[in-house]
């Protein structure tokens, strides 16, 4: 096909939506020419097997993601970051089979760390949730296609969510390391300040917090808790992995007065505890508490016992993003309930990183 | 030669529907609760509806540790090696 051939490429995007294998947007057409370009930029071999795809097991190959790649508009350079999040969603503790499955809403986050944010364009400051940015736009939705295409979740057939969300377009952020007080996401869970990865967090759309007046970490923490403490239903408790997303005056307001993140995982996590007997199902909602718990408590109407909103404050994760006006920052709740899905890495390798090793 | 690639990949295991039975009379039948909030409900009572209007040989009850992921392969096993007929249950 020649690019001077304007019709036939729009008839093949007609063709391809009509084949079910897109988002509903127009697509790139997937030819030889334009997928060779993107598997040559990943140092990797057509044939190499990146992940078999939950919940139909579909093999993805380097190829395969390639043409997804380039029908959702990556730059032949981002692939490598397409290949880490598959292999990244594909691993068993991010339960892509439940993600895409389920009747609830996820869609799987993709946060990049590390220098490829800079040499790849990836917004992580204003907007950093919002259009206008080809590689959050189009490493997102390469994902996404690669989990209908390959995974064979197609909505309302596979995937039975009642509602979903937008980020089932695409959904992907850097994180505004150099206006951050803290190590980066990456870092703190063992990777080095010189390696680009990719964490995939099973997500609901993005909360804003709004706090303009806060000056203090405590008040401050008070705010955002109240908003962490709604994530899925007020009485759900246990929940796992979540996103805090703070934006640079917000985090400015921890940082100076010395606080570390782990300080501020350890304070939302001890404010996010309810009593035993504000979590009766039945009690400002249906939802509460689960039998077998309730069960283990002679009285559960009046008994005081705290019980968490996270397992942990490790389950809290934070990153910082955002533009640097703006007393506003963003919760992302996370699909984790206990046994469910949790936060997963990938290292990016790249030719420059050893991607063809 | 395809104007483009293919972006779908081929399943690994292409999915066949289990034959049915005629009857249910002298099989052995599992209830799987997949972990749904009174899914325990729903199969209490196919099991009461099943013990009235059939005569299965056994009726076993397993469950999932949880409903968002796939049964663990032990379990599958366990069911496989040991039912003629599979009823599970989702509920809320």
């Amino acid at each position: 096909m020649s690019l001077a051939d304007p019709e036939l490429d729009a008839d093949l995007i007609e063709e391809l939506y009509a084949r079910g294998v897109t988002d509903g947007l127009p697509v790139v057409v997937p030819t030889r020419a334009r997928v060779d370009r993107a598997v040559a930029a990943s140092g990797r071999g057509h044939d190499e097997l990146v992940a078999l795809v939950p919940p139909n097991w579909g093999r993805a190959t380097v190829e395969k993601v390639a043409v997804n790649a380039v029908m959702a508009g990556c730059r032949p350079e981002y692939l490598p970051v397409v290949l880490a999040a598959v292999e990244a969603v594909c691993d068993e503790v991010f339960d892509l089979h439940g993600v895409s499955a389920t009747t609830n809403a996820p869609a799987p986050l993709v946060i990049v760390n590390g220098p490829l944010r800079a040499t790849l364009d990836v917004n992580c400051g204003a907007g950093v949730f919002g259009s206008g940015w080809r590689a959050n736009a189009t490493i997102g939705r390469a994902l996404r296609l690669v989990c209908v295409n390959v995974g064979g979740a197609r909505p309302g057939e596979v995937s039975m969510s009642t509602l979903a969300h937008p980020g089932r377009y695409t959904y992907c952020i850097g994180e505004r390391e150099e206006a951050s007080p803290w190590e980066s996401l990456a870092v703190e869970h063992g990777f080095a300040p010189g390696d680009s990865t990719v964490a995939v967090l099973a997500a609901d759309a993005p909360l804003g917090v709004y706090d303009a007046r806060s000056r203090t970490p405590e008040d401050l923490l008070a705010t955002l808790a109240a908003s962490l403490a709604v994530v899925s239903h007020h009485k759900m408790t246990h929940w796992g992995d979540t996103l805090l997303v703070l934006s640079p005056e917000h985090v400015t307001i921890l940082g100076d007065a010395g606080w570390s993140k782990a300080d501020v995982r350890r304070w939302l996590w001890g404010r996010l505890q309810r009593p035993v007997r504000e979590l009766l199902p039945g009690r400002d909602g249906g939802e509460g508490l689960p039998e077998h718990v309730l069960r283990k408590f002679a009285d559960p109407a009046h008994d005081s016992t705290p019980i968490p909103k996270f397992r942990s404050p490790d389950n809290i994760k934070i990153v910082v993003a955002g533009g640097t006006a703006g007393r506003f920052s963003a919760i992302v709740p996370g699909w984790t309930f206990s046994k469910g899905s949790a936060l997963v890495f990938r290292p990016i390798r790249t030719p420059q990183s050893g991607g063809s090793a | 030669m395809s104007e483009y690639l293919d972006p779908t990949a081929p399943v690994a295991q292409p999915r066949k529907t289990a034959r049915r039975p005629s009857s249910l009379d002298g099989k052995v039948v599992t209830l799987l609760d997949i972990s749904k909030a009174k899914g325990d409900h729903l199969l209490d009572r196919i099991e009461e509806l099943l013990r009235e209007r059939a005569k299965p040989k056994a009726i076993v009850r397993k469950k999932k540790p949880t409903f968002a992921r796939p049964a663990p392969d032990t379990l599958r096993q366990e069911i496989v090696g040991g039912t003629d007929v599979l009823i599970e249950a989702l509920a809320d």
